[in-house]
């Protein structure tokens, strides 16, 4: 397996505060590589860095997507060249309907691969099918995006945008948090299908609720803005069993 | 013909249009009546008083800006509810980049005689360049005491954590900005303006 991305000495900032601290991370095609460590030690900044968010600076380091240079993208291209971010918290957006944005979402993908936009009646197929999977109604569909939706239910909708853009690097940013037993399973189930030998998820997690679903290939432990140690899913246990503090 | 500022009356029964040179409209509104009125300002200034002079007469003005370069627009809307028993809504939503300056005024008054009245309204702005400025003045003079009134203005920027949602799902910044510039401004205006608002957002967004 190639490397899908790998990230060299990353240092990045918050204002004056450096988050990440040296972070060296390789995750490979087809892999799924889970990511734990106690809150605040800058996952969510990890990904933030990754897809681009302005209000991160990267100071020191690199990271390789494809074997490209991912921080001379901007957010789209990078979204466009295939990485996506399952929000911890997604952000509301009023008066933005669920479907005419996954429309122009989909659109946008198709152009930067030099495709022609898709057709209407194709793209209502295409969501329709992967909707009834992850148990979206018609109803949720036509409201705005993630307005007035349980933290539940606005995890399945990330699920379901990931579905609708087929990335090949997702990044699931504590997807299991505040989940109930059975949209866990729909979740769980809605990432396991898309598994394949060219698409990697980056699972950040706290617990092993979602990798029961998708077991990872790789674990890495971190503390601090760096990756102290990587290993296979035993470390899942490890972590359940006695927590970060024997790292 | 395509104008720069163009303005919909959908509904004027029972109104009499006292004046009228497209920037300063003065309407009366008699018993029972009812004005309906849409503007969308881009350069010019706009000045527009009701008149509510009967019971059970109604207004609702509906105005958007969408300002750029260095134009300075002055935008006033004035309610007087002269009878008891009247109805206003006032809707105002706008954006501002480049170097342009709004200002808008509102005011609703509603004297001591005109009990019952229900007077509103809203404003909104967006501030697209540090450089651009969006001054909002609401002034109520309410006398009576049985009444409903409410008023808002909020005023800022694009919300950035918004903007990046959009871009990492794909779509380019200016994109990104079109489809929270449309949402901002809803269905505010008229299907006959979507052109116009449209090219606007083309341009600026
Ligand atoms: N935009 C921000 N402004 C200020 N501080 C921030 C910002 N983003 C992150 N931080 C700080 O950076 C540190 C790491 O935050 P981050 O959200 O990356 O942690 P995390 O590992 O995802 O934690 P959790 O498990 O609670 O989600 C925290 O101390 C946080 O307060
Ligand atoms: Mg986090």
């Amino acid at each position: 397996m190639t490397a899908l991305l790998e990230i060299k000495d990353l240092h990045a900032n918050v204002g004056n505060k450096e988050i990440l601290k040296g972070l060296n991370l390789t995750i490979k095609a087809g892999e799924v590589h889970a990511i734990m460590g106690p809150n605040g030690c800058g996952k969510s900044t990890l990904s933030a860095v990754i897809t681009g968010n302005p209000a991160y600076t990267v100071t020191a380091g690199e990271i390789l997507f494809k074997g490209e240079d991912l921080l001379k993208m901007t957010p789209d291209e990078r979204a466009n060249k295939g990485v996506f971010l399952a929000f911890q918290h997604p952000i509301e957006l009023p008066g933005v309907g669920l479907a005419q944005f996954l429309k122009a979402a989909l659109n946008a993908k198709r152009k930067a691969n030099g495709e022609e936009p898709i057709d209407a009646v194709q793209f209502m197929k295409y969501m329709n099918v992967r909707a009834t999977a992850l148990g979206i109604s018609n109803e949720m569909l036509k409201r705005p995006v993630n307005v007035g939706f349980s933290g539940g239910e606005k995890k399945r909708l990330e699920t379901f945008q990931m579905a609708m853009l087929e990335p090949d690097f997702c990044i699931l940013d504590e997807m299991d948090s505040g989940l109930d037993v059975d949209a866990l399973k729909v979740v769980g189930q809605g990432v396991s299908v898309m598994r394949e030998p060219k698409r990697s998820f980056m699972i950040i997690t706290h617990h092993d609720d979602l990798l029961q679903y998708v077991t990872p290939d790789q674990v890495s432990i971190m503390r601090d803005g760096q990756i102290i140690k990587t290993g296979g899913p035993e470390l899942v246990e490890q972590v359940e069993a006695s927590g970060y503090d024997n790292f | 013909m395509t104008t720069s500022n163009p303005f919909l009356i959908h509904s004027q029964e029972n109104v009499v249009i006292k004046n009228s040179d497209d920037k300063s409209w003065v309407f009366e509104v008699g018993k029972d009546g009812n004005l309906w009125a849409d503007f969308l300002q881009m350069t010019d200034d706009l000045k527009v008083v009701v008149n509510l002079q009967d019971v059970n007469a109604r207004c609702q003005i509906n105005c958007a800006y969408l300002t750029n370069k260095n134009n300075k627009i002055n935008i006033d809307i004035k309610v007087l509810h002269k009878s008891k028993n009247t109805t206003s809504e006032q809707h105002i939503k706008g954006i501002a980049t480049d170097e342009s300056r709004v200002s808008f005024k509102g005011i609703i008054e509603i004297p001591k005689s005109s009990q019952k009245c229900d007077g509103r309204q809203h404003h909104r702005g967006l501030v697209l360049s540090p450089k651009a400025k969006i001054e909002a003045t609401p002034q109520l003079e309410i006398w009576a005491d049985d009444v409903v009134c409410s008023h808002g203005s909020a005023i800022g920027p694009l919300d950035v954590n918004q903007l990046f949602y959009l871009q990492t799902r794909g779509l380019s910044e200016s994109e990104a900005k079109k489809i929270l510039l449309s949402s901002f401004l809803g269905d505010l205006m008229p299907e006959e303006f979507s052109d116009t608002i449209q090219q606007w957002m083309d341009e600026n967004a």
